[in-house]
C-alpha cells in the first residue's frame, strides 16, 4: 500500500511523463493532422494493458479506443513477458483499434531490471493509407486502403523493413506516413526513458501498485458520480443524415446504483457506405461524453470505464460487422454524444448542453496546382455548440471532437484555394433562453484555372441540432455552388474554375424557451448581428426600434404573451 | 571630479513598485520598494525616485540611464480597461478574432468559456480588398468604402483602430494605403497595422495581437508621456528606456507604437536577472526558478541565451490553462507559469488524493499562519510546520507567523488522509516540488533540452525554500541564490540591452529561396530596427544586427530556430543554412529526416545596442565571522524521521569564506534558503549563495 502523498507524487509524475511522450511525438511529426489539428493520443499502461494516464493533448476517438485496444487485444495476444526489449507493435485494424484504417496505433513495452513493467502507446491519424481517399464512398473495407493486422513494427530494436516496404508501396505520400510512424516510435521511446528515470528515482520495481490504486480510486470516484444520479432508464433518439438516407441513433441509459449501462438497440442497421462505426469507437465517444457530463474533474483511465457498459447490436450502424466500410466513421460516431446528453438532461439539466453541430466538417481538395504539380489538402471546420442552462453555446467550436481548425492564411499558403469569405453565420444559433452557438459560413474557389476534386464530409444538412428544455433547433448546414446546384454532402464532385462553393455550417441548439431570454440580451445579439431584427421578433418576441436600437417594451410584452399562449395551445 | 554615472531601473508590479539605482564606479546598489499607486502609477515612481535620490544625496543629473518595465499593459488587457477599439479587416473575415482556432482548451469542460474578443462584432468592419498568399493583389482596396467606414468610426467615438488584412505579412500595400487614408481622415487617432505589429502568418493570432496593441495604445501613450515628463521635471535628463517582453529595451516612441510588446516585461526582467547571475558564476545553461505567493515561474536558458518565442497568450480565462488566453504574436521570453506558490491551497482532489493549487490564498487573507483570516492549509503553512520558516523572522519580522494556526489548518486534511499533521506537511512540500519539477520537465522536453546538466537560479519569496527539492527532482546539482531577491526584475532591467526585433514570415524551400526578394525584406527590417535603436541614443557603430531563421522539414509544423550571420545572402549560404539546421535538428531529435527538403519559415532580425556593463557588485559581507556559533532549530527532512536540530544562519552576517553542509537554514528578510541534507552551501561572488549537491563539490 502506497501512502496517499507518494501516490499523488508518482501519479503527477506519470502525467508529466505522458505529456513528454506526446510532446516528442508532436514535435517530430510530419503532418498538420497530428500537429495542428491534434488528431492523436498518447498514454501509459500497466503490465496487463490497463491505461493509467493519458496526455493532455488528444481527441476522444483516439484516447479511449487506444485504451481498449491495448487492454483487449495487444496485452492478451502479446503478453508483455513474451516480448523483448526493443519490440514495438503496430495495428490499424478498425475493429480492434480506432475505427478506421487511417489511424495507426503503435505500442511499445518498457523493460526495467530485466522485466516488462509497462506499455506506452499512441494513436495518430496517418495522412494517407492508400485505397480510396478519405470519405464515405467506399462499399467495403477493402476499398479503403492498407490493413495492418497486429504485428511487430520493431523486433528487438530492428525495424520490420518488410512492413515498411509494404506501407511505402501502398500510400500516396510515403515520406509523411513513414516519417510519422517513426515519430510515434520516438514518442514511446521518450516515454519509456522517462518512466525508467522515475522508477529509479523512487526505487519502484514497476507501476503495478500505483496503477491498482489509481484505477481503483478513479473507479470509486466515477461510481460515486453515477450514484448521484437517480436510478432509472433515460432515453433519447435522434435522426441523422446518413449517406443517402436518414439514420437513427437511439440510446437508453440505465442507471442502477453505481453502474451505468448505455444500450444503442433501436439504432439503424449498418449501411454499405463508409460511415459505419465499430463498437470500440462508439464506446470511446460514449465514455467521453459521460465523463464530461458526470465527472469532469476525474482522470480518464481504465478505472473510469469499469462502471460503464456500452452495448450496440452487432450489425447496427454503431457496431458494424467486418468488412463494412468505415472510413468516415466520425460522421456518425460524433453524434452518439447528442442523444446521451439529452437523455441525461432529464436528471442533470445543469451538467449537459443542447445538441450542436457535432460532426466536424472535413473539406478535402485535390488536383493540379498552377505549376502542374499534384496537390491534396484537407482541413476541418466546426459549427456551433449547443447552449447550456446558464450560457450561450460556443460558436464555431468543435464538440465532441477535440480537433482544431486551420487558419485561412495557412490553407491558402498550402493549396491553390481562395477563401472568399469566412465568418459567423447569423441566425444559425438555435433560439432559446440561452442561444445555441453560431455556425460559420465560408466561400471557396479554386484559382489554378483548372478543375479540382472536392471531397465533402459534411453533416446536419438534413437534421438540425435540437434545442433542450424549450430551446429551439439550430440552423441546418448547406453546401451550394454558385450555379445554384447542391453537391452531395458526403461525396465528391468536380469544382470548376470560376465556380464558388458556399459552405454553411450548422448552428447549435438553444436551451430553455426563447421567450425567457432577457430582452437586453436579444437586443445585444441584434446589435452585434448574431441575429437579425426579424429573428429578434419572430423567434424571441422582442420588438426593436431600428432607429434608436432600443426595445419597444410594450410591443415586446404583447408579442411574448401571444407567443407563450400559442405555445401552450399547441 | 566627474559626476557619477548612475543607472536607474523602475519596475511597476501589481502590488509594489521597485526602484533600483546602481553606481558602476563604486559598484554599490540602492533599492526602494513602495506600493504601486492607482490610478496614476507614475506618481509612485516619481515619489520613490525622489525619495531614493534624496536619501542618498544623489543629484538627478548623475543618472545617465533609465530603464522601466510595467504590468500596466497586461493589467489593462486582463481587466478589459482599454480603449474603445475598432477593427478593419478584409471583407468577409472580421470574425477571425472570434472564430479563433475552433478548439476547446479543456476537453472535459462542457461549461468552457472562451476569451471574449477585445473588439465587439459591430465595431469590426469589412473593407473590400484582397491580397493572395503569394502577395499578388486579387481585389483592389475600395477606398470609397473605407471613407464611409471612417465616418462611422468618428460617429462611434472610436479611440483606437486596428487594421488586419489577409496576407498583409507578404504584401503590406493595402494595409499601408488604408493606414494612410484612415490617418488622414481621422487625425490624432492611434492606428495599428498588422504587418507592423505582428508580421507573421495566421490571421487569428495576428489580428488578435494587432487589436490588443490598439486597445492598450491610448492608455500607454498617456502613461508614458506623464512618466517621461515627470522624470524630466525631477531633473533626470537621461532618456527613458522601456523594457520589452523579449528581454530588450526600447525608446518611448517605439513603446508607444508597439505597446503590446511591453506585456510581461516584469517577468522578462526576472529572467534577465537569472541570466545575469548565472553568467556571473560561469553557468550558461540555466533554469531560472521564481516562486512567489501565488505562482511559480520558470525560464530556461541555453548557452547563455534566453529562448524567445513568437507565440504566447495573455489575459487567460483560466490562468494556468494553455489556449484560454488571447494569442499574441510578439517576441517574448518563453516561460512557464504554474499555480504553485506560498499561498497555494492544499485540498483533496476527486480521487481522494492530496493536491496543491492552483487556488491560492494570495496575500489576503493569505496562509493560515498569517492570522489574517485564512483558514485553509497552504504551502507556506507546510513550510512553517516543517521548521523551514522562522515564525519571528518572516519578511524580516514584519509579518509574525502563527504556527498553531498552521497546525489547525492542517488537521482536517490530515485526518481525512489518515496522516499526522507533520507527515502531511512533509508530503505537501514534496508534492508542490514535484508539480514544479514536472512543469519544468515538460517545458524542457518540448525544447529538446536535458536539465541534468543545468544550474538553477532560485528567486522569489518561496523559491529558495523549495529550490533544493525542485532541483533534486530534476537532477540539477547546482543552485544559485542571488542577492537582491526582492527587486530581481528591476535589477534585471539594468542588464538589458537596447534592442528591437522583427519577425517576418517568408516561407520557402531552401532550394527555392528568392534571394533578391529576401535580401530586400531583411534590409528593410534591419533599417527599421537600426532606426529605432539609434533613436535611443546608441551610436551607429555600437549597433549590431543578428539574424535567426526558423526552419523545418517540409511537412513539419514546428520549426527549429537557427542563428545565422546577418549578411547579404547569396547562393553559397544555402548549404550553410542547411548544415546549421541539421546540427540543431539532430540535437533536438537525435536523427535527421534524410532526403526531406528543408524550408525556412520565419526570419527574425534582432538589432541590439550594447548592454549596460554591470561587472560586479560590492559583496556586502557580514560582520560576524564564519565560526560564530549559529542558532539552531528542529527541522523536518523526512516523513517518518524526527526533526533534526539544524543550524540557522543570517545571510547578511555571512562572511565571504562561509560554508556549511546541509542541513542548514539561511534566513534573510526577503526569503529563506533551505539547504537539504546531501547539499552543501557557500558564499560565492557578488553575495550569491551557491548550493551544491555533495558529490558536486
Amino acid at each position: 500500500m502506497i501512502d496517499p502523498i507518494t501516490l499523488e507524487v508518482i501519479w503527477s509524475r506519470l502525467i508529466s511523463v505522458v505529456d513528454e511522450q506526446a510532446a516528442a511525438l508532436i514535435h517530430s511529426s510530419f503532418t498538420t493532422v497530428v500537429r495542428e489539428a491534434g488528431d492523436l493520443s498518447a498514454g501509459v499502461f500497466d503490465r496487463a494493458g490497463n491505461m493509467i494516464a493519458q496526455s493532455v493533448t488528444g481527441t476522444p476517438g483516439h484516447i479511449n479506443t487506444m485504451a481498449n485496444c491495448v487492454r483487449k487485444h495487444i496485452a492478451p495476444r502479446h503478453p508483455i513477458d513474451s516480448l523483448n526489449p526493443g519490440d514495438t507493435l503496430i495495428t490499424n485494424d478498425p475493429w480492434e483499434a480506432s475505427g478506421h484504417l487511417f489511424d495507426l496505433t503503435i505500442v511499445s513495452p518498457v523493460f526495467y531490471r530485466g522485466r516488462g513493467v509497462a506499455w506506452f502507446a499512441n494513436t495518430c491519424h496517418a495522412v494517407d493509407i492508400g485505397g480510396a481517399t478519405m470519405g464515405g464512398d467506399a462499399r467495403s473495407l477493402y476499398e479503403e486502403g492498407l490493413a495492418i493486422p497486429l504485428m511487430k513494427l520493431f523486433k528487438a530494436g530492428d525495424v520490420n523493413q518488410e512492413l515498411i516496404d509494404i506501407i511505402r508501396a501502398n500510400v500516396r505520400v510515403p515520406e509523411q506516413v513513414i516519417g510519422d510512424i517513426y515519430a510515434q516510435q520516438v514518442g514511446n521511446q521518450v516515454g519509456a526513458r522517462k518512466l525508467i528515470e522515475m522508477l529509479d528515482e523512487y526505487d519502484l520495481p514497476d507501476i503495478e501498485a500505483v496503477s491498482a490504486q489509481i484505477l481503483n480510486r478513479t473507479e470509486s470516484a466515477v461510481r460515486a458520480a453515477i450514484s448521484a444520479l437517480p436510478d432509472g432508464l433515460y432515453q433519447d433518439e435522434i435522426g441523422i443524415d446518413g449517406f443517402d438516407e436518414g439514420l437513427k441513433i437511439a440510446c437508453a441509459l440505465t442507471v442502477k446504483g453505481d453502474e451505468l449501462r448505455v444500450d444503442y438497440t433501436g439504432s439503424s442497421p449498418q449501411v454499405d457506405r463508409g460511415i459505419n462505426v465499430v463498437l470500440n469507437y462508439t464506446h470511446a465517444y460514449t465514455t467521453y461524453t459521460l465523463m464530461a457530463a458526470l465527472a469532469p474533474g476525474i482522470p480518464n483511465n481504465e478505472g473510469a470505464f469499469r462502471p460503464i457498459e456500452v452495448r450496440a447490436p452487432l450489425g447496427s450502424i454503431l457496431n458494424c460487422r467486418r468488412p463494412a466500410p468505415v472510413s468516415a466513421r466520425h460522421l456518425i460516431g460524433h453524434f452518439v454524444s447528442q442523444p446521451l446528453l439529452t437523455a441525461l438532461a432529464e436528471v442533470i439539466p445543469q451538467q449537459v448542453i443542447a445538441n450542436g453541430s457535432a460532426g466536424l466538417w472535413n473539406t478535402m481538395m485535390d488536383g493540379m496546382d498552377a505549376a502542374g504539380e499534384e496537390f491534396a489538402y484537407v482541413f476541418f471546420s466546426a459549427g456551433g455548440m449547443g447552449a447550456a442552462y446558464d450560457r450561450d453555446g460556443l460558436s464555431a467550436t468543435a464538440f465532441p471532437s477535440g480537433i482544431m481548425g486551420v487558419p485561412v492564411e495557412a490553407i491558402e499558403s498550402a493549396a491553390p484555394l481562395l477563401m472568399r469569405r469566412r465568418e459567423l453565420r447569423p441566425d444559425s444559433g438555435g433560439p432559446g433562453q440561452f442561444r445555441g452557438g453560431l455556425g460559420q459560413e465560408m466561400e471557396l474557389e479554386i484559382i489554378t484555372g483548372m478543375n479540382a476534386n472536392h471531397s465533402c464530409m459534411y453533416d446536419r444538412t438534413g437534421n438540425a441540432a435540437a434545442g433542450l428544455l424549450g430551446g429551439k433547433p439550430g440552423a441546418i448546414g448547406a453546401v451550394a455552388l454558385s450555379d445554384g446546384s447542391h453537391p452531395h454532402p458526403k461525396s465528391h464532385y468536380v469544382l470548376k474554375p470560376g465556380q464558388v462553393v458556399t459552405l454553411k455550417l450548422p448552428g447549435g441548439g438553444g436551451f430553455g424557451a426563447p421567450t425567457l431570454r432577457e430582452p437586453g440580451r436579444v437586443l445585444e445579439d441584434a446589435r452585434q448581428a448574431y441575429i437579425s431584427l426579424e429573428a429578434a421578433e419572430r423567434d424571441y418576441g422582442v420588438i426593436i426600434d431600428i432607429d434608436k436600437m432600443t426595445i419597444d417594451c410594450e410591443a415586446t410584452q404583447a408579442r411574448r404573451a401571444e407567443m407563450t399562449q400559442n405555445n401552450e395551445s399547441l | 571630479m566627474t559626476l557619477p554615472q548612475l543607472l536607474l531601473a523602475v519596475d511597476i508590479g501589481g502590488t509594489f513598485t521597485d526602484i533600483v539605482v546602481f553606481d558602476p564606479q563604486s559598484r554599490q546598489i540602492w533599492v526602494e520598494k513602495l506600493l504601486t499607486s492607482y490610478p496614476d502609477p507614475a506618481a509612485a515612481v516619481l515619489d520613490g525616485v525622489s525619495a531614493l535620490l534624496d536619501s542618498q544625496a544623489i543629484s538627478p543629473d548623475a543618472i545617465r540611464y533609465v530603464t522601466h518595465g510595467t504590468t500596466l499593459i497586461t493589467n489593462t488587457l486582463i481587466e478589459r480597461k482599454g480603449a474603445k477599439t475598432a477593427l478593419l479587416s478584409t471583407a468577409g473575415f472580421r470574425d477571425a478574432i472570434e472564430i479563433g482556432n475552433e478548439g476547446r482548451y479543456d476537453m472535459y469542460d462542457l461549461a468552457l468559456v472562451k476569451p471574449k474578443p477585445l473588439v465587439e462584432r459591430r465595431l469590426r468592419f469589412d473593407v473590400p480588398e484582397r491580397t493572395l498568399a503569394d502577395g499578388t493583389i486579387w481585389q483592389e482596396l475600395d477606398t470609397n468604402a473605407l471613407a464611409g467606414i471612417c465616418d462611422q468610426l468618428k460617429d462611434e467615438g472610436i479611440e483606437a483602430i486596428a487594421i488586419c488584412f489577409l496576407h498583409a505579412y507578404t504584401n503590406p500595400a493595402h494595409e499601408l494605403a488604408a493606414l494612410e487614408r484612415v490617418q488622414a481622415r481621422l487625425p490624432g487617432l492611434p492606428v495599428s497595422a498588422s504587418h507592423q505589429v505582428a508580421p507573421g502568418m495566421r490571421e487569428y493570432p495576428r489580428a488578435s495581437t494587432t487589436v490588443a496593441n490598439a486597445y492598450v495604445q491610448p492608455i500607454t501613450e498617456r502613461y508614458l508621456a506623464r512618466l517621461d515628463r515627470g522624470l524630466r521635471q525631477s531633473g533626470i535628463e537621461a532618456p527613458l528606456n522601456i523594457m520589452l517582453s523579449s528581454g530588450g529595451t526600447t525608446t518611448v516612441d517605439a513603446a508607444r507604437a508597439f505597446p503590446v510588446r511591453l506585456v510581461e516585461s516584469g517577468p522578462a526582467g526576472g529572467a534577465l536577472a537569472g541570466l545575469y547571475w548565472g553568467k556571473r558564476l560561469g553557468h550558461r545553461d540555466m533554469l531560472a526558478f521564481d516562486m512567489g505567493g501565488t505562482t511559480a515561474k520558470a525560464v530556461l536558458t541555453r548557452a547563455g541565451e534566453l529562448s524567445i518565442s513568437n507565440q504566447s497568450e495573455v489575459a487567460h480565462v483560466h490562468r494556468f490553462k494553455r489556449g484560454s488566453g488571447l494569442p499574441l504574436m510578439v517576441p517574448m521570453i518563453e516561460m512557464i507559469e504554474i499555480g504553485a506558490g506560498g499561498g497555494s491551497i492544499a485540498h483533496l482532489n476527486r480521487l481522494g488524493l492530496p493536491a496543491v493549487g492552483p487556488q491560492s490564498a494570495g496575500s489576503d487573507p493569505g496562509p493560515a499562519a498569517y492570522a489574517l483570516g485564512g483558514v485553509e492549509p497552504t504551502v507556506t503553512d507546510a513550510d512553517l510546520l516543517l521548521g523551514y520558516l522562522n515564525p519571528d523572522y518572516f519578511a524580516g519580522g514584519d509579518l509574525p507567523l502563527d504556527v498553531n494556526r498552521s497546525r489547525t489548518s492542517f488537521e482536517r486534511l490530515a485526518a481525512a488522509l489518515g496522516l499526522s499533521v507533520d507527515s502531511l506537511a512533509w508530503g505537501l512540500h514534496q508534492l508542490v516540488n514535484e508539480n514544479m519539477a514536472s512543469a519544468a520537465r515538460v517545458h524542457a522536453a518540448e525544447r529538446g533540452l536535458e536539465l541534468r546538466r543545468y544550474s538553477m537560479v532560485a528567486t522569489g519569496g518561496a523559491g529558495p525554500v523549495h529550490a533544493c527539492g525542485v532541483a533534486g527532482g530534476l537532477g540539477i546539482r547546482r543552485i544559485i541564490i542571488p542577492p537582491l531577491a526582492g527587486v530581481g526584475s528591476a535589477f534585471g532591467f539594468l542588464t538589458a540591452p537596447i534592442a528591437f526585433d522583427f519577425t517576418r514570415s517568408y516561407v520557402a524551400r531552401l532550394s527555392e529561396l528568392d534571394l533578391s526578394e529576401l535580401n530586400g525584406i531583411l534590409r528593410d527590417l534591419e533599417t527599421e530596427g537600426r532606426r529605432i535603436v539609434a533613436g535611443a541614443g546608441v551610436p551607429a557603430d555600437d549597433i549590431s544586427a543578428q539574424l535567426s531563421i526558423d526552419m523545418r522539414y517540409v511537412g513539419q509544423g514546428y520549426e527549429v530556430r537557427v542563428p545565422f550571420p546577418m549578411q547579404r545572402l547569396d547562393d553559397n549560404h544555402i548549404a550553410v543554412m542547411q548544415g546549421a539546421f541539421e546540427a540543431e535538428y539532430r540535437r533536438f531529435y537525435g536523427q535527421l529526416a534524410e532526403g526531406v527538403p528543408i524550408e525556412a519559415v520565419n526570419w527574425r532580425v534582432l538589432i541590439t545596442g550594447p548592454a549596460p556593463q554591470i561587472d560586479a557588485l560590492v559583496s556586502r559581507s557580514g560582520s560576524a565571522s564564519a565560526d560564530s556559533p549559529p542558532a539552531c532549530r528542529p527541522v523536518r527532512f523526512a516523513a517518518d524521521a524526527p526533526p533534526q536540530e539544524t543550524p540557522v544562519f543570517r545571510r547578511d552576517q555571512l562572511s565571504e569564506e562561509w560554508r556549511a553542509d546541509g542541513p542548514a537554514i539561511i534566513e534573510e528578510a526577503a526569503s529563506t534558503t533551505v539547504v537539504l541534507p546531501g547539499w552543501t552551501a557557500r558564499m560565492a561572488a557578488d553575495g550569491c549563495l551557491l548550493l551544491l549537491r555533495e558529490d558536486e563539490r
